[in-house]
């Protein structure tokens, strides 16, 4: 190992959030089609929108309310307890969603996968009990007394305390924006981002808030804290002109992945490599907030994957000025900081024989050693 | 530690942390790259890697996770999306023969 490639040992804690995240963003990833969806009839029907028509715009509410987060219990219990886990997550989740003023993503994320659970629990006990031949009735049985069940406990207990937590936490926020703190989070969430927590940070937390803010405002900056393309393409640029001169020839290639098709994953490994050009991906990253709080920006849904293009989909009619002043700030500042660590250029050869060491022997930088 | 002969690969499974995202781009290079070969190439989340994968690709930041899914199969990591020497060598060693190990 050297000092190019980050160890995978002793990473415990690490690989644990990630998993936890993971399950965070695969209730939400799956779906992302039906986000798109509702994003798409958002921007163009409402009131304000590109296409104003009172009867589609009929679909929004229903859609964000019910169905997104049905579809997230429902797959969130499938990750526990396959499809009568899918479908007793989705009947709980209607005790959430009914009576709720707010999309219940929260709240589906919580009791999806634990009436799943629940079911799970119940399943390993009767199984056993079960008579021959009285099975299919069991099952249908326990499924229905725990899906009801659950709903109820959702109804009375989860939703209002959720309810509780996201106004809360939109307060957080509300307050973070009002005192222009919140370019400060791109510190936590730029070091997160190359960890691969991005999908838990972005789809897992961000996400659900930024929907419940666009439903009552219209739009969210929570959307764009993660998925700004400007300090990744920053910090392309900057190693296509200034990096080592073996990795300059696959970096337009990288370019085009990460700015237009939105798979942010292809800039990680240019940071682990060169941990110092963190500091680039966070400058870049608070000059893109900044920029997006001074000009008001925000967007209807969640762009993903975090392309321009995506962006430009789910932009307020009126708004691009100021997302696309914020992504284009956060690629100046995230360049020029990454040049700076760069050196521009100067030391370029020397790097060159470290990398190429380890481009040039698989063995030392990517084979992972038992442990 | 897990080794296999490269006749003995049928199924290769790129993962990443939602399956959504790297790992399809990843395994649809992998699979212009083998193509020809009797070898399947799939991507999926790296919390669900499926039992009968052969050789398990992801990226060196994740294997960790993978390793607890899938610990006894050959795991290949890499650190560049883009041309990575590991992923090249296991797509040579497939091509002309020779044992794959992790």
């Amino acid at each position: 190992m050297t000092e190019y490639t980050p160890t995978v040992q002793g990473t415990g804690a690490r690989a644990t959030i990630q998993r936890f995240g993971g399950h965070l963003a695969g209730m939400i990833m799956p779906n992302i089609g039906a986000f798109i969806a509702w994003g798409l009839i958002t921007a163009l029907f409402i009131p304000t929108g590109w296409l104003p028509n009172e009867d589609f715009a009929k679909l929004v509410d229903p859609i964000i309310k019910t169905l997104l987060p049905i579809l997230i219990g429902y797959t969130g219990g499938r990750m526990v307890h396959g499809q009568r886990g899918a479908v007793v997550g989705a009947v709980a989740t209607m005790g959430v969603v009914v009576g709720a003023d707010i999309p219940m993503f929260l709240g589906a994320m919580i009791i999806g996968p634990l009436a799943a659970y629940i079911l799970k629990l119940v399943d390993g006990f009767i199984q056993d009990r079960t008579r021959a031949g009285f099975e299919m009735l069991v099952d249908n049985f326990t499924a229905g007394i725990v899906g009801g069940g659950m709903a109820l406990v959702g109804l009375k207990a989860i939703g209002p305390v959720v309810e509780v937590v996201t106004d809360w936490a939109g307060d957080v926020v509300a307050w973070l924006v009002g005192h222009n703190l919140l370019p400060l989070a791109s510190i936590l969430i730029e070091p997160a981002k190359v960890l691969f927590l991005n999908n838990a940070i972005n789809h897992g937390v961000l996400g659900p808030l930024g929907v419940a803010e666009a439903v009552k405002q219209g739009k969210s900056v929570l959307f764009m804290l993660e998925s700004n393309p400007g300090p990744g393409l920053g910090l392309l640029l900057a190693f296509m002109f200034f990096g080592p001169r073996l990795l300059r020839p696959s970096t337009p290639a990288a370019i085009i992945i990460h700015f237009l098709g939105g798979i942010h994953e292809i800039y990680f490994p240019y940071v682990l490599m060169k941990p110092r050009l963190i500091l680039a991906v966070i400058a870049g990253g608070a000059a893109g907030v900044l920029v997006f709080i001074v000009t008001g920006a925000g967007l209807v849904a969640t762009p993903s994957p975090g392309s321009i293009f995506a962006y430009i989909a789910v932009t307020p009619k009126g708004g691009w000025f100021g997302v696309l002043a914020g992504i284009l700030a956060a690629t100046v500042v995230s360049f020029a900081v990454a040049s700076a660590l760069l050196g521009f250029g100067r030391g370029a050869d020397d790097e060159t024989e470290e990398t190429g060491e380890t481009s040039t022997e698989p063995e030392t930088s990517s084979v992972v050693k038992e442990a | 530690m897990a080794s296999i002969d490269s006749k003995d690969i049928h199924k290769i499974i790129v993962a990443c942390d939602a399956g959504m995202g790297s790992s399809v781009m990843l395994a649809s290079q992998l699979r212009k790259q083998l193509k020809g070969q009797q070898i399947q190439v799939e991507h999926t989340p790296v919390n669900s890697i499926p039992a009968d994968a052969d050789v398990v690709v992801c990226h060196a930041g994740l294997a960790a996770r993978a390793k607890v899914t899938a610990p006894d199969k050959v795991l290949i990591s890499f650190q560049l999306f883009i041309g990575d020497p590991a992923v090249t060598k296991l797509v040579n060693t497939i091509k002309n023969g020779g044992t794959v190990d992790a």
